[in-house]
């Protein structure tokens, strides 16, 4: 969102163009695609969020195991309750449990990084047969709420 | 020290002795009940009639719907299809089979299989959908500028659908034993129980794909995935129930039986050594981000949020089965050991039976037939959904690919749609004649093709969407090193009988297993991209600028391709002006 608080960087050196300003004058095809050194606000906003997503990914895939091969006797140890070892649970369960969370924030968190630049996926189908009123037709911004 | 070599191919071997495969008692699944059965007959025969009239309602003439559905699927519904897609043999039967034989060394596939696609989602399935070409070696041959490359991508898009789907074609063939019964009778004998119902699987297979093409495909995938998933899921319930280990949420209830299950069942690094474990992970991993079948959903969405969201409904409907394969594995392990003998030791479980566990389990739990058969019917389901989806990409490769793009640029829809009917003929037929003796357990088969996957194509996609410095000589080097570099562990190991027993070099064997080669693999093809990109001229500009234009966040019109955007801001007409 525009109006959200800038950070102390943020402000230094653009001359007072929020992150959305400084995006709208920047022509992709003019920037450098860099994974280490993104080139726009969107491009960093976007590498933050894949860049986390990635480093709690790598951790929930291989840490259990390599903590098993560390420490087996704690990481075999029955949980209470449930009766799973612990490495066991962590592989079958949590693994892949966390992807799927993860996938749900990344998802979303793009959504919010989409909103925050004005980005809306158009989603008007030229061949659609049906009379339902099309929402991404009413370019005046006129959509009932 | 804990043995390297991988336990699949282990117990494969070790579990049959010196016995020839090709007889029936080495693919013949001790306590499988194999006999026709009417009622599961008919629920397989009619699921497979409803494919074929799903196929033909949805039957296509021209190319867009035949290899993108006209880019018109919706959220959930490529989610579905997305799992459908995925959700093979080697999931519906591999899974529980190698985590019942393999213990927590299975557990890499459940974890590779799942957290791949969240890999996927971050870095390629939104910027994939933006280039938006027909099928992924397109993708490869245009990045690169480069019909080498692009021949290269499709011959390993061709290699992959063929050893992915021999995995699919010994489960046909081990399920429809099952369901109905030895027909080895109707061939004179020329052909086992195993082999006959194999063939026919396969034939059926090939017909309803050859009629309906991608379009009919996403719509059957739906279709498959209910009925895969609720085979699977209902299955466990009851077989669980009935069996008295479990009651309505067998996916955490399992816990408390695996103390009973013995050592193997839990004991880290009992299946598989540590080093193992990860790369057949990493491989599972990347070769879910490198497969052309899996990639090729995505082309099919309108737009990318709905590649994302997709990717993640995917994710989704394919979680709800690996969370409870295990539960199904550790049940099945349970009843294997009351019933019929010792899983783990000398001689155990065969690979056969594992691979028909998630059966087995339902049969030995005294469920009715019917029931069985419906679990049966699950397993078959998941098999042709994933062959349609192979063979589709593998045929896209040929017919778009190498015979439109390369070999006749003149071809109309009509020729390209039959050389595309007939790659999936000649792929089928491949298949069949391969699989009458496969060596390995599903599981295994379908990994090689995730090998595959992660060293040779996914480093090309990776580094083609994400360094736009990346350019022809590089990937034609990489793609060359990768392809030479999976097969040194297949040729080690000996796999698909490349060499009579293998080369058996002990430090391949160990520290590059054919099932997690991509461990070692997939980097040195990066690095060597990397630094062939680097001594030799960029790329041109209008191939960084549709690279940049696959990270741009402004929507582009679902028709449009990368390539056409960059072409219009360039100010000319497309470089290929629409023939259609």
């Amino acid at each position: 969102m525009a109006n959200e608080p800038h950070t102390a960087d943020e402000i230094r050196t653009d001359g007072g163009l929020s992150d959305v300003e400084r995006e709208e004058q920047i022509d992709y095809m003019d920037v450098e695609i860099n994974l280490l050194k993104p080139a726009t606000p969107f491009m960093r906003d976007h590498l933050r969020v894949i860049w986390i997503g990635f480093a709690i990914w790598a951790l929930t895939t291989f840490a259990p195991i390599t903590m098993t091969r560390l420490a087996p006797d704690v990481m075999t140890s029955q949980i209470p309750m449930i009766g799973f070892p612990l490495h066991y649970f962590l592989l079958a369960i949590v693994g892949p449990g966390a992807a799927l969370v993860l996938s749900v924030w990344y998802a979303r968190k793009r959504d919010q990084i989409d909103e925050k630049y004005g980005i809306e996926q158009s989603v008007v189908d030229p061949e659609t047969t049906d009379s339902v009123s099309d929402d991404a037709a009413a370019t005046d911004g006129g959509i009932s709420e | 020290m804990i043995d390297s070599v991988p336990l699949l191919a282990d117990s494969a071997i070790g579990a049959m002795g010196d016995m020839v495969l090709q007889t029936d008692e080495g693919l013949l699944p001790e306590g499988l009940n194999v006999s026709f059965k009417l009622v599961p007959s008919i629920i397989v025969i009619g699921m497979m009639l409803l494919f074929i009239v799903a196929g033909f309602m949805f039957k296509v003439a021209d190319t867009d719907d035949m290899w993108v559905a006209g880019r018109s699927i919706g959220n959930i519904e490529n989610g579905m299809a997305i799992g459908a897609n995925w959700m093979s043999a080697a999931t519906y039967l591999g899974v529980a089979a190698t985590v019942a034989i393999s213990g927590v060394y299975g557990l890499a596939y459940v974890i590779g299989w799942t957290t791949g696609y969240f890999i996927l989602l971050i870095f390629m399935a939104a910027q994939m959908r933006r280039f938006g070409k027909y099928t992924a070696p397109d993708f490869v041959g245009d990045r690169f500028n480069s019909d080498t490359a692009r021949a290269l991508a499709a011959i390993t898009t061709f290699l992959i659908g063929f050893v992915y789907a021999l995995g699919q074609a010994r489960g046909m063939g081990l399920v429809g034993m099952y369901i109905l019964g030895d027909w080895s009778a109707v061939t004179g004998g020329a052909l086992t129980a195993y082999q006959t119902m194999m063939v026919v699987f396969m034939v059926i297979t090939v017909g309803y794909l050859s009629l309906s093409g991608m379009l009919g495909a996403t719509k059957n995938m739906v279709l498959q995935y209910v009925i895969l998933i609720s085979a699977f899921l209902i299955g466990l319930v009851v077989t669980g129930w009935s069996a008295g280990y479990t009651t309505i949420l067998p996916q955490l209830e399992y816990g408390m039986m695996i103390e009973s299950l013995g050592t193997e069942f839990s004991a880290p690094f009992a299946g598989g050594s540590y080093y193992l474990w990860i790369a057949t992970c990493f491989s599972l991993v990347f070769g879910t981000c490198g497969l052309p079948h899996v990639l090729v959903r995505f082309y099919t969405v309108k737009n990318e949020r709905v590649a994302r969201w997709s990717c993640t409904w995917g994710l989704f409907f394919i979680s709800l089965l690996y969370l409870s394969a295990p539960a199904f594995a550790a049940i099945g392990t349970a009843l294997y050991g009351d019933q019929i003998g010792a899983v783990y030791g000398d001689p155990g479980m065969t690979s056969a039976a594992g691979d028909v566990l998630v059966v087995l389990a339902a049969q030995l739990a005294e469920l009715p037939a019917w029931f069985v058969g419906f679990v049966a019917a699950g397993g078959i389901a998941a098999a042709v959904a994933t062959t349609a989806g192979l063979f589709i990409a593998a045929s896209s490769a040929i017919s778009h690919d190498i015979y439109a793009t390369i070999i006749n640029e003149d071809a109309t829809q009509r020729q390209q749609v039959l050389v595309g009917r007939l790659s999936i003929i000649l792929i089928g037929a491949l298949t069949i004649v391969f699989a009458l003796d496969p060596q390995q357990p599903i599981a295994a088969l379908v990994g090689f093709a995730f090998s595959l996957a992660a060293i040779v194509l996914f480093p090309m996609f990776f580094l083609g969407l994400w360094w736009e410095n990346t350019n022809r000589p590089g990937a034609l080097a990489g793609m060359t090193t990768g392809i030479i570099v999976w097969f040194i562990p297949m040729l080690n190991e000996g796999n698909f009988g490349l060499i009579e027993g293998g080369l058996g070099i002990e430090a391949i064997a160990t520290w590059m297993p054919a099932i997690g080669s991509a461990l070692v693999g997939t980097p040195i093809v990066f690095a060597v991209t990397i630094a062939v990109s680097l001594v030799t001229s960029e790329p041109p500009l209008r191939t960084k600028q549709m690279v940049r234009q696959c990270h741009s966040p402004d929507p582009m019109p679902k028709d449009m391709t990368a390539a056409d955007v960059v072409a219009e801001k360039n100010g000319n007409r497309p470089e290929t002006p629409a023939d259609d």
